[in-house]
Order: C-alpha cells, then sequence, then structure tokens
C-alpha cells in the first residue's frame, strides 16, 4: 500500500504528464469500448441460440422491405403448416434502405395480434390499449423514443407518415427497441404500399430443432406463385440481409484491434520516459534500502494507474456517449441498436488494467537492471 | 571495539580492455562512534571505499565487516536489506526527491518497514526537530536553501536510526557559513548519538571537523594517522543549527 501511495504521488504531481498520458489512454479506450459494443450489438443480433424459434418469410431475392412485397392472405397458408405455432404479418416502412445511423422503421401490424405474438413486448409508459383505440396510434421503441426525445401524446412524422405516440415499449428483442408498431392497414395506405401487401411475415415454430423444416415447407408452398418467398431464421435473415452492414461492424475489430495497440504503445513509451527521466532518484531509493522488487513494483503500479485511470474515463466516457447519443445503425430496414453493456464495460477496464501491466514490465525491467553505483554517477 | 573492519581489500573492475583497481590491498579499523574524514585526490579511490563500506558496490577481494557483518560476502538483495537498516548516505548534490517535501523525503526509508503511520510521522518529526527543520516539513527541496537541503538529506540518513553514516563531500556544494553548520551536526551525531561517520571530502576544513583523517592515494592509504588534533579541541557544537 505504501509503495502505491508512492506511485500516486509520483503521478499526481507530475500533473501535465499524467494527464497527457491519461487522456490517450482514454481515448484509445474510448475507440475499443466503441468498437466493442458495435461488436456485441451485432453478435446479439445475428448469433443463433438454442431458444431462437423465429422465422422471417421474405420475398425471394429481396434484400429491402420496400421491394420485398407479399400478398397478405399467404397468412392463412403458413398458419396450416404443421409445426407452426404462431404468424404474424408485417409491413415495414424505412426513411433509408442503405447503411445509416439514423434508421426510422415503422412495423405494422395487427393491433390485437402484436402482443399475442410477442408476449416480451412490455410497455413502459403510455398504454396498450391508447394503441388499439387509435388507427394512428405508435408503439414506439425506447431506444427509438429516446433518440427522438418522444413522449406518449406525441405526434411526429417520418418517412411520410404521421402517427400518435400512444405508448413507448421495450422488450427482450433488441430490434423492438428501435422500430415503431403502427396498424397494418394504416401503414399500408400510408406508405401507398396498399391493402392487402405486407413485407414480410415473421413465423414462430413449436421448437428450434423444426425451423429449417417449416423453412423449406413454406418456400416449397410458395414456389410457384407469383411472389416466391425465402424463409430463414430470424438471425440468419439479419446476418444475410444487413450484410454490408456487418462487414463495415466486422471491420471495426481492426480499429479495436488497433486502439488497444496504441494505448500499449503509449503507456509503455510514457512509463519508459518516467523511468529514464528518474535513473538518479530510483538509484538513491536503492541506496536507501529500496529492492529491485520494490521499484519494479513502483514501475508497475504507475503504469497499472494509468491504464485504469484512462480506462475509466475512456470505458465510462463511451459508456455514457452511447447512453446520451442513443445510436442506431440500420442497414436495408434492420437495425442495431448501439447500446454499451456492462459487460462490455468491465472487459474494457479489465483490457486497460492488463495494458497498463504489460506496458510497465520492460520499463520496470529497465529501471532495475542497471548497477547501481552506474546509476548514481548518471547525468 | 571496531564497527568497519577491512582487511587486505581491493576492488577492480574492466573498462574495455584494461583493468582498473582504484583500491588496492587496502586494510583498516574504523571504532564505533568515530568520525572519519577520508581524503585524497582525485581518482585516489577514497569514493569506491565509501561505496564499498556502505554496501553499495561489493571488493574484487578481501574482508569488509561492518557491525560485525561480513558483507562482501553478501548477494546484491542481501546488500540491499542490509543498507536498509544498518546505513545513511549523505551525498554531495543532497539527491532529495524534487516532487516530494521535506517530511516525505525522510520518510522514504521508514516506508520499507513495519511502522504504522503515526510511529513514522513520529521518527521524522524527531529526525526534522535534529536537524532543526521542523518548519520546513512540507516543503520541497525547490523551495529549500542548499544548506536546508543537505540538512534534510541528513535527516532522511539518520531516520531509520543506523550505527553507520557515509557521507561524499557533503559540504562540497555548500558556502562555508553552511558547511561548518553541517560539519556541527555530524560532530553532534558522532559524538551525541554514537554514529560512526566516514566522510569523503576535499577541502581540509570539513576534514578538521572529524577525529581522524586518512588520505589515500593509487587506491592506498598512505597515512593512517592518529587523532585530529584539531577535532579534540573542537568544542561540543552549538545547539543552534540554522544554516
Amino acid at each position: 500500500m505504501k509503495l502505491i501511495a508512492l506511485a500516486l504521488k509520483n503521478l499526481t504531481r507530475h500533473r501535465l504528464r499524467s494527464l497527457l498520458t491519461i487522456l490517450g489512454v482514454a481515448a484509445g479506450m474510448f475507440l475499443y469500448t466503441s468498437v466493442e459494443t458495435m461488436q456485441e450489438a451485432l453478435a446479439k443480433a445475428t448469433q443463433s441460440s438454442a431458444d431462437d424459434t423465429t422465422l422471417v418469410v421474405y420475398r425471394e431475392n429481396r434484400f429491402c422491405p420496400m421491394t420485398s412485397r407479399l400478398p397478405e392472405h399467404y397468412l392463412s397458408t403458413i398458419q396450416r403448416i404443421p409445426g407452426v405455432r404462431q404468424v404474424i404479418p408485417i409491413q415495414i416502412s424505412v426513411n433509408n434502405c442503405g447503411a445509416s445511423l439514423d434508421v426510422i422503421t415503422f412495423r405494422g401490424v395487427p393491433p390485437d395480434a402484436l402482443r399475442q405474438y410477442n408476449a416480451n413486448l412490455q410497455v413502459i409508459d403510455g398504454s396498450y390499449e391508447a394503441f388499439t383505440m387509435r388507427s394512428d396510434a405508435a408503439l414506439v421503441g425506447s431506444h427509438f423514443a429516446r433518440r427522438r426525445g418522444l413522449n406518449p401524446g406525441d405526434q411526429f412524422e417520418a418517412v411520410g407518415v404521421n402517427v400518435y405516440v400512444a405508448g413507448i415499449i421495450t422488450s427482450d428483442a433488441p430490434q423492438d427497441d428501435n422500430v415503431a408498431y403502427v396498424h397494418l392497414p394504416f401503414l399500408q395506405q400510408a406508405s401507398r404500399v396498399g391493402l392487402g401487401i405486407v413485407t414480410q411475415f415473421n413465423v414462430k415454430v413449436a421448437s428450434s430443432d423444426m425451423l429449417d423444416r417449416v423453412a423449406t415447407k413454406i418456400d416449397a408452398t410458395f414456389k410457384s406463385d407469383q411472389q416466391p418467398t425465402h424463409t430463414r431464421p430470424e438471425k440468419a435473415f439479419f446476418a444475410e440481409t444487413a450484410k454490408q452492414m456487418i462487414e463495415l461492424i466486422g471491420f471495426t475489430r481492426w480499429l479495436g484491434l488497433g486502439a488497444v495497440l496504441a494505448v500499449l504503445g503509449l503507456v509503455a513509451n510514457a512509463v519508459l520516459l518516467i523511468v529514464r527521466a528518474r535513473v538518479k532518484e530510483t538509484a538513491i531509493l536503492q541506496t536507501l534500502g529500496y529492492s529491485r522488487k520494490n521499484i519494479a513494483t513502483i514501475v508497475v503500479f504507475e503504469g497499472a494507474l494509468l491504464g485504469v485511470i484512462g480506462g475509466l474515463l475512456g470505458v465510462f466516457g463511451a459508456f455514457f456517449f452511447f447512453i446520451i447519443k442513443s445510436f442506431t445503425i440500420g442497414n436495408e430496414g434492420l437495425t442495431l441498436a448501439l447500446a454499451p453493456t456492462t459487460s462490455v464495460c468491465m472487459s474494457g477496464m479489465m483490457v486497460a488494467l492488463l495494458l497498463g501491466l504489460i506496458a510497465s514490465i520492460y520499463p520496470a525491467w529497465k529501471a532495475t537492471s542497471q548497477p547501481l553505483i552506474q546509476s548514481l554517477s548518471a547525468d | 571495539m571496531s564497527l568497519i573492519s577491512i582487511h587486505s581489500l581491493t576492488k577492480s573492475y574492466t573498462k574495455g580492455k584494461s583493468t582498473i583497481t582504484p583500491l588496492e590491498n587496502l586494510s583498516l579499523n574504523v571504532p564505533r562512534g568515530e568520525f572519519l574524514a577520508l581524503m585524497g585526490p582525485s581518482g585516489s579511490g577514497k569514493t569506491t571505499l565509501l561505496n564499498l563500506i556502505a554496501g553499495i558496490d561489493s571488493p574484487t577481494m578481501g574482508e569488509l565487516e561492518v557491525d560485525g557483518r561480513d558483507i562482501a560476502r553478501l548477494s546484491r538483495s542481501e546488500l540491499t536489506r542490509w543498507r536498509a537498516s544498518h546505513v545513511g548516505y549523505i551525498f554531495q548534490l543532497y539527491h532529495l526527491v524534487p516532487i516530494l517535501s521535506a517530511f516525505e523525503n525522510i520518510e522514504l526509508p521508514l516506508l520499507l518497514g513495519k511502522l504504522t503511520k503515526a510511529q513514522r510521522r513520529e521518527k521524522v518529526y524527531a529526525a526534522l526537530e535534529l536537524v532543526d527543520l521542523v518548519d520546513r516539513a512540507h516543503h520541497r527541496p525547490s523551495e529549500l536553501s542548499g544548506g536546508q537541503e543537505q540538512r534534510v538529506a541528513i535527516a532522511r540518513a539518520i531516520v531509520h536510526d543506523p550505527s553507520l553514516l557515509v557521507a561524499d563531500e557533503p559540504t562540497g556544494d555548500l558556502d562555508r557559513e553552511s558547511a561548518d553548520a553541517i560539519l556541527n551536526l555530524l560532530q553532534t551525531l558522532a559524538r551525541e548519538h554514537d554514529k560512526t561517520i566516514v566522510m569523503v571530502t576535499h577541502d581540509p576544513k570539513a576534514a578538521d571537523a572529524a577525529d581522524r583523517i586518512l588520505h589515500l592515494e593509487k587506491g592506498q592509504l598512505i597515512e593512517q594517522g592518529g587523532l585530529n588534533p584539531a577535532a579534540e579541541n573542537t568544542p561540543s557544537p552549538a545547539p543552534d543549527h540554522r544554516l
């Protein structure tokens, strides 16, 4: 503890040098946390698990909701396929089919079927009843509402659709937090798609091992129809449809790695400079009876403190930045909410601490390896 | 009884292709509580001898016992531990840690022990009182005069109560008045606190404060004189050490 206090004094009494290093570490860890947040959001949206039982029925060879058009009457046919538990037709309207950081997505659904289809949907403000009572009512995802500053009772217009906010919702499915659910007939008319046409069907099957079988059966059923379908598990649908966005986010992993290496180099350089500037001071401490282990401990603590303090600033800076800005990255009508989690923050802090420790190893060795007599006579 | 007992001590090292022997076959005894001055021209081996006695360097050959311990046989880490409890080192240029206050500099040797914060504080203030710098406890080295810095360095050297103090030109960077005050302080430490002091100096006036003066030349003692008559006649220093 006494050596930690000494390391802390070394840092606090060289304020400018420490501050500049900490700011550098914070910038690197901000970038690292941002990248990890994107990677985690992507992993959640695309990695399937044994609990996944949802299929998405889309128009074959279509990738944007503006071009995927399926007859609403497919509903009753799909419902009759063995293994299907529930089906909901969805009309999707987006302001931008390309990659964007501010995608506005309307999902038109039969109002009475929504709650039945998605039992996990929670209305955290406003009411579901208000949604069912007004044809222009919308249930807005909490992330979307925060981004747009919307509250129940508000009216807002986007993609040429003017809606009344009946409630704010949240759900286990991250997609639900980024969309506005509206009445299906209302959206069909407001977006000029026309009654009887939907973008997709979301199908829940009895168990995850039935996904492939049911998907094959659905596609086979409509193969000879004018609008053939392509049915995939929801997460595979996301992975395939938002391919460009996924590639882009996948690339950011390299940025994260770059940030980690930059932090490593920065702390190592800073600590090495500190050690070089203190050759004589270190020798004096050794003359006073400080062992090489004591000296190395002080150096390593300094590196670790720089890493941890910079990490705290960078990681929690990114955490609050993402919360305040509520970024949602979207592509082909699919959205990915960039919401940092505690696990990302914890891993960021661990990385910062490890980087601080690793970066100090060489300077610590350097500080203790020089012969005492030589260090004492150093200029 | 000798605190320092040196027998046939040799120190040599290689520099490039040549071997340099700053000390050769040197023997010396220093009684406990003695204030010894080592004099000699540059390169005579006096600082090498001081570093060997202080345990910050190891001899090539010979015996070197301090307080009954043969420190010539100790490993680097054993020497470090030994220094922490037995030696106080006073440098010509004080070598205080610039970012720490006088109090914190003096406290440095105590951080290695198991003393509580209150015990450390008590010892630091006792040392500050001895060097008459209590009112400068929280000043940084840059806020002190050269003489005050050296007194802080002396307080740091004695705070853990070592039996041996080694001083390398402790007055070399000070004006006469400050130098005299430092020498008085060293005499007090030897006479009243039973510290054995080995001091290297070029200054004959500084050497006069010691109980005994030894001259080194080319790594050998050329004169192992008796007690310094000047020091014997020097009255006990005045209690006021202000510089």
